[in-house]
């Protein structure tokens, strides 16, 4: 089980991964939808893999559900290839985006169909949907059709669905994105709590990064069909390690070209065009395209802990309620920074053209490359 | 590709459905097109490829002439079904639902209903001693019943209006059925008058129906040789009779084949046509 | 206001014709079929059941009956099956060439005139050296209902998602046990509704069984011949009868199409409550 403090996931340090994919790829046609990647799922985790549409996705999902054949490469679940086992076959279950809940069957039969396939006595059968149903709070509804059902219930539906033959992993492919938005947070934290007690193995798709972050464990950020980065959550806020990464998670101020200037034991002064600041950590291990991404609420009055500093001018000041956005300008590079503040009651935004003195913190604030990898 | 198009394997699917297909549809085509490049001779069918029916059809005058007038009558009975058709459909479609389902009920009875039958009762309406004579009789019309409602070119042509309306009126109800009401509620919210939304909506979101109707009518009637046969008299002799003569009494298969070929074409023509105006660009 | 109301009274007053003109000749030879005809009038005193007793004497008439029963039921058999796997072999490869090709093909019989699609069956039988027959009419028949049947299947398939297949197969269902309980249960309406239509228009159907039929005549083909030949008053009757069994059919057909129309899971919630 993971542990939400470090976000790492306990299961990693046990050693072989519940599913292990190596140089997987997949192509329609001539596009490669998929460049070939490794990727290791841990058991007992909750993996998203995150990224924009049309970065591949659906078909890393659907190519490890076996929906569509790899073009390349090896897929082990729990040791064993399963490379040439066909769909009904492979020991894991989908939830799909649009539910795919068979809308001439009842709730109750839709939930006990992996059942049925296999044979499963009636009273046996009976039972078990009954246990699934009452895990997704659904019991009320067995009698049901899919099309009586709101949205959160064919969801819930689907998951019942899918658990009912006791997978070890679920693959599910942006389950939440057909919902609202009040229901989709409700359902994230169902999700999310669901995942914790049962300790089934969740691979999960998304796009929305706020949605990643707060449920995973890890998240794998995909990029036109290669993985960008793998980590925690906060990894991958505080630590992007490229700038479509950092952009992804809300990064927006890039300065750049940057040149290491010194390396010290627990940080590196880099030499930008907008002045000479100091980062926390060691450098990136490739320095193609090297820049230095700020997250806009990292920007603030020069203080004690904002020891990088520069000087700059306020361009425009919106009020956005709980906070406060300002548009800034380094005179003369002309650069832009946005920066996110606490709005305050009590002080009087800056004038318009106004200079400040405006500082971060070396631990928020990353250097990264043009790509990952 | 997706699991469900592996669930049907290709290969085997496209042999086990080309193949019935071919056997059953594509051969004998391809064999009664063959057909027509042969000939009869004292009797029996000489294999040898020859243009001489074709040469036949394109001399004979009687053919030509057969060939135009069936075209002609098949254009008046689609324009004149197109009209009335439309015309019920629209009304049709302004009826409460209720009333609605029920007079597409209605129409699609005598759909079902035997051809030969409704072919058969049309005599009993144009005949001599007719439903139409004794009525018109009846209301001081006419004196003499009238002989010269059957057994002619306008009795097939008005047979075959009749016993091909529901072809019309079904797809035009279909295609202004389909048409959102939100879209007649955005017109008139946009300030259209009744006749404007008729003109500029209804009328275009519509016609794509008339047209496969027509398509339709043009088809089956020019083609037809059983209205011609039953109420048509020696003079309403048509292009279908004339083929279906050619595997009868005459016993000319090649040439009959021939003619159909003729047929065949204009079908075509007609269905293409119809597949590219009766499917208008926003539609595909 | 006025030019309106006077619209709508030529419409009504067109759909009365339309619905007159359709109905008028059925229902004078229902009429004719209990009363007899004097100088153009019916003759009201002339009640009598007596054609219809001569009907049911008519053994050629039965046999007739019989073998359009036969041809009905074997062709739409026939053509259900080739039908359903044409209909998913399309919607489970949308963007097939082959499958777009093939479904030209069927549809040809049906949208060319009858009397091709006959005459090509007859021309293809003699040079194959099949003899005509009922087995004859029955590929002749199965041929023409074959595009109905298709395309009521591929529409309900290609309104169903894709994704049940794939999740049938998730959920560990073999092929097998994915048409079977999900793909079939889906079609079931469909193909009673397309079954029936198809059933209708065979059973109507004579240009094409004129071209095929042998010395086992199916009813219209009977009749052509009775009608041909002059006016024989029981076969008013007989009309009578066949109207009767096609407003059946009509009811049974729009009662069918009423319970499959719709998206299916909104149907079957409608039915089931
Ligand atoms: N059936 C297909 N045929 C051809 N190309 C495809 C097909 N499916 C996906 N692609 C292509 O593969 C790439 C990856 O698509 P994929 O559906 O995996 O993206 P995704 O990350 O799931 O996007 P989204 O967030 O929009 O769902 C895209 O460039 C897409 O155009
Ligand atoms: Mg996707």
């Amino acid at each position: 089980m993971a542990n939400p403090e470090t976000g790492s996931p306990a299961a990693a340090d046990v050693g072989l991964p519940l599913l292990r994919i190596r140089g997987l790829g997949a192509r329609f046609g001539t596009v490669e939808a998929i460049k070939p990647l490794d990727l290791d799922v841990n058991d007992g985790e909750f993996l998203t893999i995150l990224g924009p549409s049309g970065s591949g996705k659906t078909t890393l999902l659907r190519t490890i559900a076996g929906f569509q054949p790899p073009s390349a490469g090896r897929i082990e679940f729990d040791g064993k290839d399963i490379a040439d086992l066909p769909i009904n076959r492979r020991p894991f279950n989908t939830v799909f985006q649009d539910y795919a809940l068979f809308p001439h069957m009842t709730v109750r039969e839709n939930v006990g169909f992996g059942l049925r396939v296999r044979g499963t006595a009636k009273a046996q059968l009976n039972d078990r949907v009954d246990a699934a149903l009452g895990i997704v709070g659904l019991e009320e509804f067995d009698a049901r059709y899919p099309s009586q059902l709101s949205g959160g219930q064919q969801q819930r539906t689907a998951l019942a669905r899918a658990m009912i033959c006791e997978p070890r992993l679920i693959l599910l492919d942006e389950p939440l994105a057909a919902l609202d938005a009040a229901l989709r947070r409700q359902m994230q934290n169902f999700l999310k709590t669901l995942q914790r007690q049962s300790g089934i193995t969740f691979l999960f798709v998304t796009h929305d990064q706020s949605e990643a972050i707060t449920m995973s464990d890890r998240i794998c950020v995909m990029r036109s069909g290669s993985i960008e980065q793998i980590g925690t959550p906060r990894e991958l806020y505080y630590r992007p390690k490229s700038r479509f990464v950092a952009a992804f998670f809300g990064a927006s101020n890039i300065v750049e070209p940057c040149r290491i200037h010194e390396t010290r034991d627990d940080a590196t002064i880099v030499e930008t065009p907008v002045g000479q600041f100091r980062i926390s950590g060691p450098p990136p291990d490739s320095s193609s395209g090297l820049a230095l991404a700020i997250r806009p609420e990292a920007l603030g009055p020069e203080d004690e802990t904002r020891v990088n500093t520069l000087e700059l001018e306020v361009v425009a000041v919106s009020f956005v309620g709980s906070e406060t956005i300002t548009e800034l300008r380094h005179r003369r590079t002309s650069q832009v920074f946005t920066m996110k503040t606490r709005s305050d009651p009590a002080a009087r935004p800056p004038d318009i053209g106004s200079i400040l003195n405006i500082g971060f913190d070396p631990a928020e604030c990353a250097l990264v490359t043009e790509a990952a990898n | 590709m997706t699991a469900y198009a592996r669930m049907v394997r290709p290969g085997l699917a496209d042999c086990l459905l080309w193949g019935a297909a071919a056997l059953f549809i594509l051969i004998p085509l391809a064999s009664f097109l063959i057909f027509g490049f042969f000939s009869v001779v004292s009797n029996s069918i000489d294999y040898r490829p020859t243009l001489a029916n074709f040469d036949e059809l394109l001399s004979n005058s009687s053919y030509r002439t057969t060939f135009f007038r069936t075209m002609r009558m098949a254009f008046l009975v689609s324009a004149t079904n197109l009209v009335l058709g439309y015309a019920t459909a629209y009304f049709i479609w302004q009826r409460p639902p209720a009333w609605r389902n029920l007079m597409v009920i209605a129409l699609a009875i005598p759909l079902l209903m035997s051809y030969i039958i409704k072919i058969y009762a049309m005599r009993g309406v144009l005949g001599t001693n007719g439903l139409l004579n004794s009525a018109t009789m009846a209301l001081g019309i006419i004196d003499e019943p009238v002989s010269a409602l059957l057994f002619n070119l306008t009795a097939v042509r008005i047979t075959l209006s009749v016993v091909l309306l529901p072809f019309m009126v079904l797809p035009i109800y279909v295609a202004l059925e389909r048409i959102p009401a939100s879209v007649l509620h955005a017109a008139s919210d946009l300030g259209a008058s009744e006749i404007q939304i008729f003109a500029r909506v209804v009328l275009p979101l519509s016609l794509p129906g008339g047209i496969v109707g027509a398509m339709f009518t043009f088809v089956l009637a020019s083609g037809d040789f059983l209205a011609p046969e039953l109420v048509g008299g020696i003079e309403g002799f048509t292009y279908g009779r004339l083929i279906f003569s050619q595997f009868g009494l005459a016993f000319n298969w090649p040439l009959g084949a021939a003619l159909s070929i003729v047929l065949m074409i204009v079908a075509l023509g007609v269905i293409y046509a119809a597949r590219r105006f009766g499917n208008p660009r926003w539609q595909r | 206001m006025r030019r309106l109301r006077l619209l709508d009274f030529s419409l009504a007053s067109v759909t009365a014709f339309v619905y007159l003109s359709l109905y008028l000749p059925i229902l004078l030879v229902f009429v004719l079929s209990f009363f007899s005809m004097r100088r153009g009038r019916v003759n009201w005193e002339t009640f009598s059941l007596g054609w219809y007793a001569k009907l049911f004497k008519n053994e050629a008439l039965g046999d007739a009956l019989l073998n359009s029963l036969l041809v009905g039921i074997a062709a739409v058999l026939v053509a259900m099956v080739f039908a359903t796997l044409a209909a998913i072999n399309a919607n489970s490869r949308p963007s097939s060439r082959s499958a777009q090709f093939l479904e030209y093909v069927i549809f040809l019989p049906f949208l060319l005139p009858p009397i091709i699609t006959g005459l090509s069956l007859l021309i293809y039988f003699r040079e194959a050296g099949i003899p005509r027959g009922l087995p004859t009419i029955i590929v002749g028949h199965a041929v023409f209902v074959l595009a109905i049947i298709y395309r009521i299947l591929l529409t309900r398939l290609n309104a169903l998602s894709r994704s049940l297949v794939d999740a049938a197969h998730d959920l560990g269902a073999s092929n097998l046990q994915t048409f079977r309980y999900i793909i079939l249960p889906n079609l079931r309406m469909p193909l009673l509704t397309s079954g029936i239509l198809a059933f209708a228009l065979s059973f109507d159907e004579t240009m094409i069984t004129l071209f095929l039929t042998g010395t086992d005549a199916t009813l219209p083909v009977r009749l052509y011949a009775m009608i041909r030949v002059g006016f024989t008053p029981e076969i008013n009757a007989l009309i009578a009868l066949i109207l009767g069994f096609s407003i059946i059919l009509t009811v049974a057909l729009a009662y069918a199409w009423g319970r499959n129309s719709g998206s299916g899971g909104n149907l079957i919630a409608k039915t089931s409550k």
